[in-house]
């Protein structure tokens, strides 16, 4: 494992536990008297309505096709940018290609309305 | 000795996430399971000192495909598809399947591999110097790998027209 | 069971024989579920076994060759999850099913 990475894996579990240590030593102290007023929903908040696992419209799924499009992309400008100055102008020029191909797609799928929202 | 120790628990995770994965009825919980494998896997990249790869699962891997996952899970009614048969008779052949996998295994161990068994030499920075392993996998992506970078770029295109029209037909 | 075995940095050896279990758990929920989203997260754990195998090997070798096939691969297993689940879409809206069995109108 290459150095300098030690303090994640030791960060890890920290972070796992501390939460679950803080909500554990929370639950041996407080008092705990239930009244159905208390466990209701508070004054503003609403009864639901429905399921929370009810069914989202296909719109949030063109948004999501897009995102991960695009995240490939921002992963691919990434060793470019790392190696940006010794790659000059040839490397300007290939990303430029590659991001006008990926644009023609932004383009169609903008004029095809993928992100209006009715 | 740390480094094994990470290993192991990384494959632990790899192949208990695997395993959920493909056994829970829940849609869900499967793809919730696999994010744990995925996250395993990426850990063992980080062993193997492919850094940039090991950012590159979670954010490409996680965050990217398994929250598409996610949503066409949310996407379809849950319960209907959960009442729907999971598993299908096919299970003598997947049984097959995994033991001509584990038979194979099996062999290579038993036979070995002539310089497999060596521990790897750790990597310190090999022909490219100092440099780390995203600049030296940059200068080899933007030089002889020039050509499927830029034919990514068309697959993806071909993914966004494909997807988005294929979307975009169930609504109208 | 025996104490583990305790190398200072684990065999090149240990990865593959993982990335083959690996391999085979994706073949057998590919072969065994039903519901085609599992049969697709089945395939995204194959292209992980594979990706493992290559990193092993490419760790082994010195090389970095092997992180940029691996690279494509994850790219295209992006570009493949986006419209196979825009596929999947599509069949549940027509057929209302998410059965592999049931899809077989290319069947005769």
């Amino acid at each position: 494992m290459p150095d300098g990475y030690l303090p994640i894996f030791v960060f890890l579990p920290v972070a796992i536990l501390f939460p679950v240590v803080t909500l554990f030593v929370a639950k041996l102290v407080r008092p705990s008297q239930p009244t159905p007023s208390k466990l209701g929903a508070y004054e503003c908040g609403i009864e639901p309505a429905s399921n929370s696992r009810g069914r989202y419209t296909v719109r949030y799924y063109i948004v999501a096709i897009l995102f991960v499009v695009f995240d490939v992309e921002t992963v691919f400008l990434y060793p470019w940018a790392v190696r940006y100055k010794q790659l000059g102008w040839f490397g300007v020029a290939e990303v430029a290609v590659f991001l006008a191909i990926l644009i023609v797609g932004y383009v169609w799928a903008y004029k095809k309305g993928a992100f209006e929202w009715v | 000795m740390i480094d094994t120790a990470l290993f192991y628990v990384f494959a632990l995770m790899t192949l208990g996430g695997g395993i959920l994965c493909i056994t829970r009825r829940n849609a869900v919980h499967a793809a919730i399971w696999l994010i744990a494998s995925l996250m395993g896997v990426a850990g063992l990249f980080l062993l193997q000192r492919a850094e940039f790869l090991f950012a590159v699962q979670i954010v490409l891997y996680i965050g990217g495909i398994m929250v598409l996952f996610l949503f066409v899970i949310m996407l379809i009614n849950l319960d209907t598809a959960a009442a729907e048969r999971q598993y299908s008779g096919q299970w003598k052949l997947a049984l097959g399947a995994v033991v001509l996998a584990g038979g194979e295994i099996a062999w290579v161990m038993a036979r070995g591999l002539p310089g497999l068994g060596a521990a790897a030499a750790v990597q310190d920075g090999g022909e490219g110097g100092s440099d780390g392993n995203v600049e030296r996998l940059a200068d080899l992506l933007f030089s002889e790998y020039l050509l499927p970078f830029e034919i990514v770029s068309i697959l993806l295109l071909a993914a966004i027209v494909g997807s988005v029209f294929l979307a975009r037909r169930r609504t109208s | 069971m025996p104490p583990l075995p305790i190398p200072e940095h684990p065999p090149v050896a240990w990865y593959l024989i993982l990335s083959a279990i690996l391999f085979g758990l994706g073949v057998a929920g590919f072969l065994f579920r039903r519901n085609i989203i599992t049969v697709f997260m089945s395939i995204e754990l194959m292209l992980n076994a594979v990706n493992l195998s290559f990193i092993a090997f490419s760790y082994q070798l010195k090389q970095v060759s092997g992180h940029i096939f691996t690279f494509f691969v994850m790219v295209v297993a992006a570009a493949e999850a986006a419209v196979g689940l825009a596929i999947i879409l599509t069949i549940y809206k027509n057929k209302s099913t998410l059965e592999v069995d049931e899809i077989n109108s290319l069947n005769n």
